[in-house]
C-alpha cells in the first residue's frame, strides 16, 4: 500500500518561487507543495513574520516528492546551475514513505 | 525666505508625514505593532486604483496630446537616473557596479506611496495640477528598471567575458504585470472607458486620505526595519539615498518647468513629475531587480530605498517642491 519515494526540500527566496516550480514541473515531477518559510542563514535573517513590503526578503519552502533519486538529482542540478551563486537557497533530500502508491 | 520656511514647516505637520514619522518611531522602539501584509497590499491597490481613476477621468476630459512631452520627460529621467548612479555611486571606493546600478534602478523607479502622498499635499496647498500626471508613473518606472538591468548585464558580461543577451521584453512585461502598475493602469482605463464617478465619489475619494495615513505608518515601520540592513553595507549607499531623491527631484522639476514654458503644463504638474522622480520604488521594483540583476546585493538597494530614499522623498522633497511651486505662483514674496 505504500511506496518508498524521495522528498526533495528547497528553501529559497520567494522571488524564485514561480521559476522553481516551473523548473520542477519541466523536469518531470508530478507535483509539489509550497509553504511560506522564515529563518536565518548565511545571508541574514529572512522571515515571513514581519510586514514585508516588497517580498524580496520573504522565503518559501518547496517540497517535491519524486519516485526516483535521478529525478530529484536532476532538479537539484538545474537549481544549482541557475541559482546557487546569487540567491539564498538550500536544498536537502531524504527518503520517505508515500502512503498513496502508484502516484509517483 | 521666512515665509518659505513657515510653509515648509506646515508641510512637515501634514498628516501624511506625521503618520510616517509615527511608524518610524514605534518600529524603532521595538513595538510589536504589526499591520498584516494583506492589508498593506489592499491599501496600496486601493490608492493606486483611486489615483488611476482620477487620472483616467481627467484624460477623458482633456486633450491626450498634452501628455506627450511630460511622458517623454518621465522616460528620459528614468533612464538618466540609472546612469547618474552608475557614474557617481558606482565609482565610490568599495562599491560594486551592479549594486550601484540596481540602486539607481530602484531610485529611478517610482513609489506608489510617495505618489499617493504628493497629490493630497498639492490639493491642500491649492496648487493646481493636471490629474493625469499620476499616469506618468509607468513612463518613468519601466524605463528605469529596464535600463538598470541592461546596464548591469552589459557590465557583468564585459567583466566576465561571457556575453549574455538581455531580453528586454520580459522585463517590461513583468513591470506591466506588477500589482502596482496593473492597479494604476486599470484605474486609468476604467476612468477613460467607463463612468466610475458614483463609486469614485462615494468610496474611493472619501477613503483615500485615511488609507494613505495607514500606508504611511507601514512605510515608516518598514523604513526603521530596513535600517538594520543598510547598516551592513557601505555608507555610500546611505549618503546616496539621502542626496539622490533631492537631485532627481530638481532635475525633473527643471524639465517640468521647461515643458511649462513650452506647452503650458502646470507648475503643479511639474511638482508631481519632480516627486515621481524623487521617489524610489518599494513594491514592484525590488523583486524585478532581484530577478534581473541577481548578483547585486538586495540589502544595499532595498535598504537605501526603503530606509532612507522613501522617507526623504516624502518628508523633504514633497514639502520642498510644493513650497517652490507656491513661491512661483506668487503666493510668497
Amino acid at each position: 500500500m505504500s511506496q518508498q519515494v524521495w522528498k526533495l526540500v528547497i528553501v529559497a527566496e520567494e522571488v524564485l518561487s514561480k521559476k522553481l516550480t516551473k523548473l520542477i514541473k519541466e523536469a518531470g515531477a508530478t507535483g509539489y507543495t509550497v509553504n511560506a518559510a522564515g529563518g536565518e542563514g548565511s545571508r541574514n535573517v529572512r522571515s515571513t513574520g514581519e510586514p514585508s513590503v516588497s517580498h524580496t526578503l520573504s522565503n518559501v519552502k518547496i517540497e517535491v516528492l519524486t519516485g526516483t533519486r535521478e529525478l530529484a538529482d536532476k532538479i537539484t542540478r538545474e537549481i544549482e546551475k541557475k541559482y546557487y551563486a546569487d540567491f539564498s537557497i538550500i536544498t536537502y533530500i531524504y527518503q520517505v514513505e508515500a502512503l498513496r502508491d502508484h502516484k509517483f | 525666505m521666512n515665509e518659505f520656511l513657515t510653509l515648509f514647516l506646515q508641510q512637515l505637520q501634514s498628516p501624511t508625514l506625521g503618520f510616517l514619522i509615527g511608524g518610524i518611531v514605534v518600529a524603532s522602539l521595538g513595538s510589536q505593532l504589526a499591520i498584516p501584509d494583506s492589508i498593506y497590499k489592499f491599501i496600496s491597490f486601493f490608492l493606486l486604483m483611486k489615483i488611476g481613476l482620477t487620472g483616467g477621468i481627467a484624460i477623458r476630459n482633456s486633450n491626450p496630446s498634452e501628455i506627450f512631452l511630460p511622458a517623454l520627460a518621465a522616460v528620459l529621467i528614468g533612464i538618466v537616473i540609472v546612469f547618474i548612479s552608475r557614474w557617481t555611486l558606482g565609482r565610490m571606493p568599495g562599491i560594486k557596479v551592479p549594486d550601484a546600478v540596481a540602486t539607481g534602478g530602484l531610485f529611478g523607479a517610482v513609489s506608489g506611496s510617495t505618489l499617493a502622498a504628493v497629490l493630497p499635499g498639492l490639493d491642500a496647498a491649492k496648487v493646481p495640477y493636471e490629474a493625469w500626471t499620476a499616469a506618468l508613473y509607468p513612463f518613468m518606472d519601466i524605463p528605469a528598471l529596464v535600463t538598470a538591468i541592461v546596464v548591469a548585464s552589459v557590465y557583468i558580461s564585459k567583466k566576465t567575458g561571457q556575453a549574455e543577451k538581455v531580453e528586454i521584453w520580459p522585463i517590461i512585461k513583468e513591470s506591466l504585470q506588477s500589482s502596482a502598475v496593473t492597479a494604476l493602469l486599470m484605474g486609468v482605463a476604467l476612468g477613460i472607458l467607463t463612468k466610475p464617478e458614483p463609486v469614485y465619489e462615494s468610496f474611493f475619494n472619501p477613503l483615500f486620505k485615511g488609507f494613505l495615513s495607514i500606508l504611511m505608518i507601514i512605510m515608516g515601520m518598514e523604513a526603521a526595519q530596513r535600517m538594520n540592513e543598510l547598516r551592513k553595507v557601505a555608507q555610500w549607499f546611505a549618503i546616496y539615498a539621502f542626496i539622490a531623491p533631492i537631485v532627481h527631484g530638481f532635475l525633473a522639476f527643471g524639465l517640468g518647468l521647461i515643458i511649462h514654458k513650452l506647452t503650458g503644463f502646470s507648475i503643479g504638474g511639474a511638482v508631481v513629475l519632480a516627486v515621481i522622480a524623487a521617489s524610489s520604488s518599494d513594491i514592484s521594483g525590488p523583486p524585478t531587480l532581484r530577478a534581473g540583476i541577481p548578483s547585486a546585493n538586495p540589502s544595499a538597494y532595498i535598504g537605501a530605498s526603503t530606509a532612507i530614499g522613501t522617507p526623504v522623498a516624502i518628508a523633504i522633497c514633497i514639502p520642498l517642491f510644493i513650497g517652490i511651486a507656491e513661491m512661483m505662483l506668487g503666493r510668497i514674496n
